[in-house]
């Protein structure tokens, strides 16, 4: 049965979706580098037209576009570009290489194709489908793991479902076969979760309470915990939890060598305590709308950089989620 | 000379643009709210409000219908009787089937448009339509001018402009020589001069048809030929459309936040909005910390005294109030850490905001940076506090 006992290094797929700026790409990134350090051979699939995760690994990687390459020790990146996502299927299909490459100059194939909706989605999919697919001499997986740093949740949905749409509007032929397959695969709960990224702020929280009532009624796909990142610390220690008020209760004259009066240190407390408030009260409407446990990521102070701060990120990516009572 | 004040006194169209996630909705919302404060008859169209902030503008419902604020509501917030503030939440899927209504010749093409089973899945997916449809409904006030100024809050999209290139992709679509082929294969065959290209869209079709099994081709040409007929009247239409958004009455907002991210999505929209002659009049910098007197932070924290000095200093302090049994060295020392802390992330902000600031002022444009709320706007008050923000001087009330 699916659940938070299965961790995430356990399925096959794990498609990772969340608002713009929730910080997507990091936890992919960070659960790339978590499968490799456990022995894990990652494949990282990024869907966008910015190349994000190699260059959390490494600030200087160069782009590795497509076919993709190895990034780190084990973790294979690549960026599925659609056209040459679609012309390595077509050359599949078609066997002459030439014809496909013919039909790709044609100028108003191209108009066609860029007007078209839906096909992006599905080849990438599918090419999704073919890295899980893909096996070696010994018949063990290429990849023991693949990872999807999918679009924004509105269209991280829509993505999902154009398999489906693909199977109701073509009536027959390999496309329809083909579509069945990828779908299959999504719907396959313990080889596919779908992991959704959140912030504990207004909008994502409740985008994410949305993305994940529509992922129940409408596609099935497993989804069992949610990641919240970069939930700053509380930002003073227990005991001491309304610092701001005994700052504030200070005559505003105090000479403090070296420091601002007591209203603006009161006034920075106060407004770092009402910040943490706020994550706090976004986390639990986040735990209580979704009824799911949560992956607390910690923030950062400079945001993550390189392989050294996914590496401070992979444990608790990778701890037992907690499940918050609202 | 480019400013917020100037912009909401003459301008009929301002139009905030910016990635997700950025609050464009809440500066979208609180520009036309200090809009109306100055008399202007003012209406905001959100694409996808939070919930609570839906509520206080009154449009909890997606009817495609501006709502007037309660008029109580409007005079507790200083909206004279010149002016007004009007809400409207989009609903972008009814209005592309709106479009086809409106461009579809008569009734039976309507019908085979909206029925088709590749329309009903492409009509929220067709590239940038939704972004289109935006731009539609605020033509569409825009001439029944209703209103002296349309503020419009654009969707999250991965490309920058969209809402404006949509049109023009469905027309060279609609005009490309493989839909005509799909339309009127015979009408393409018959003539002289497209036989070469015949070859290759035959190829295509049968390339096409090869993977994607019969039938599905006829829908798609089916499909086609239904909206052949709107071509026409979408075209003239769409050109309306964007003269109206590039001309000299709109204005548009380059809404970013403070995160690395943000700031690089906004410097890409600006490159995209340069090169499309856009008419952009300045820059929001939204949730930028600021120190809490609005003045600079100190350089370092504590400045000109040493870090135990400070501490104990304030320790003192803290212990002459506190009285007995409170912790006075840990909460200084906390103290000091947590100013510490909050200085530097505001000297941060202000210092990776810089040039996005910078360059728009030399570029002769308004830049403003709003601070970080101590909570979420979610109510009117909220939208006040942000609007007293981008018009920090109250001239023109």
């Amino acid at each position: 049965m699916s659940g938070p006992g299965q961790t995430l290094l356990e399925r096959r797929l794990v498609i990772v979706t969340g608002k713009g700026g929730t910080g997507k790409s990091s936890v992919v990134a960070t659960l790339a580098l978590a499968g490799a350090q456990h022995g894990l051979r990652v494949a990282v699939v990024e869907v966008g037209l910015e190349e994000q995760i190699p260059g959390l690994f490494d600030p200087a990687a160069p782009p590795v576009g497509y076919p993709g390459r190895e990034i780190h020790p084990g973790v294979t990146a690549l960026r599925i570009d659609p056209y040459a996502a679609l012309a390595e299927y077509l050359g599949l299909q078609i066997g002459v290489r030439g014809v496909v490459d013919l039909v790709f100059r044609n100028r108003a194939f191209r108009q066609l194709m860029d007007a078209t909706p839906g096909w992006r989605e599905l080849i990438t999919l599918g090419k999704v489908w073919h890295l899980e697919q893909m096996r070696r001499d010994d018949g063990s997986p290429t990849y023991d793991l693949v990872l999807v740093d999918a679009p924004a949740t509105g269209h991280g949905l829509t993505f999902l479902d154009v398999p489906r749409v693909a199977v109701s509007a073509v009536r027959m032929g390999p496309l329809r076969r083909h579509s069945g397959w990828v779908e299959e695969m999504i719907r396959d709960t313990q080889r596919t979760l779908l992991l959704p990224v959140a912030l504990a702020e207004e909008l994502p929280a409740r985008e994410t309470a949305e993305l994940v009532e529509r992922v129940r009624e409408e596609t099935g796909v497993a989804i069992d915990r949610v990641v919240v990142n970069a939930v700053a610390p509380a930002p003073f220690p227990s005991g001491l939890d309304d610092l701001d008020r005994h700052l504030a209760a200070l005559p505003a004259e105090t000479p403090l060598p070296g420091l601002p009066g007591p209203p603006v240190l009161a006034a920075c407390a106060a407004h770092m305590r009402a910040r943490h408030e706020l994550n706090r009260h976004h986390l639990a409407e986040i735990a209580r709308d979704t009824g799911l446990p949560l992956l607390v990521l910690p923030q950062l102070p400079e945001g993550v950089r390189n392989v050294a701060d996914l590496a401070r990120l992979a444990g608790p990516l990778l701890a037992a989620p907690e499940a918050r009572a609202a | 000379m480019n400013s917020l004040p100037a912009l909401v006194r003459d301008r009929q169209i301002c139009v905030c643009v910016g990635a997700g996630g950025v609050g464009k909705t809440t500066v979208a919302a609180a520009l036309a709210l200090e809009a109306a404060r100055r008399g202007r008859r003012t209406c905001v169209i959100t694409i996808d409000p939070a919930r609570r902030l839906a509520d206080a503008l009154g449009v909890a419902t997606l009817d495609n219908q501006p709502r007037r604020l309660a008029g109580d509501r409007q005079s507790e917030l200083g909206i004279g009787d010149a002016g007004g503030l009007w809400a409207m939440m989009l609903d972008m899927k009814s209005t592309f089937d709106d479009l086809v209504e409106r461009f579809a010749p008569d009734a039976e093409a309507r019908e085979r448009i909206l029925h088709n089973p590749i329309y009903q899945h492409v009509s929220d997916a067709l590239a940038g339509s939704a972004e289109y449809s935006a731009m539609e409904k605020v033509y569409e006030l825009a001439e029944g001018k209703e209103f002296d100024l349309i503020v419009v809050d654009t969707p999250p999209s991965q490309h920058a402009l969209d809402f404006l290139e949509a049109p023009q992709r469905l027309i060279e679509f609609l005009d490309s020589r493989l839909v005509r082929m799909l339309v009127h294969p015979a009408f393409a065959a018959g003539r002289f001069g497209f036989r070469v290209f015949q070859r290759g869209a035959q190829r295509v079709l049968k390339l096409i048809e090869r993977v994607s099994g019969v039938g599905f081709l006829e829908d798609v040409s089916d499909f086609l030929l239904a909206i052949e007929g709107m071509s026409e009247g979408f075209r003239e239409r769409a050109t309306r459309v964007r003269s109206l958004l590039l001309g000299s009455g709109s204005a548009f907002v380059l809404v970013s936040g403070p995160q690395r991210r943000s700031l690089d999505d906004a410097e890409r929209f600006l490159a995209r909005l340069e090169q499309t002659g856009v008419p952009l009049a300045g820059v929001v910098v939204n949730r930028v910390r600021g120190w809490p007197d609005g003045g600079a932070p100190p350089r370092q924290v504590p400045d000109g005294a040493s870090r135990p000095e400070a501490e104990a200093a304030l320790a003192r302090a803290l212990a002459a109030r506190g009285g007995e049994g409170f912790p006075a060295e840990d909460a200084a020392r906390a103290a000091v850490d947590c100013v510490d802390r909050y200085a530097s992330s505001v000297r941060r902000d202000l210092e990776v905001t810089e040039p996005l600031v910078e360059g728009s002022r030399r570029a002769g444009r308004f830049a403003v940076r709003v601070p970080e709320l101590a909570g979420d706007v979610h109510d009117l008050e909220g939208l006040v506090g942000v609007a007293a923000h981008l018009f920090p001087d109250p001239d023109g009330r």
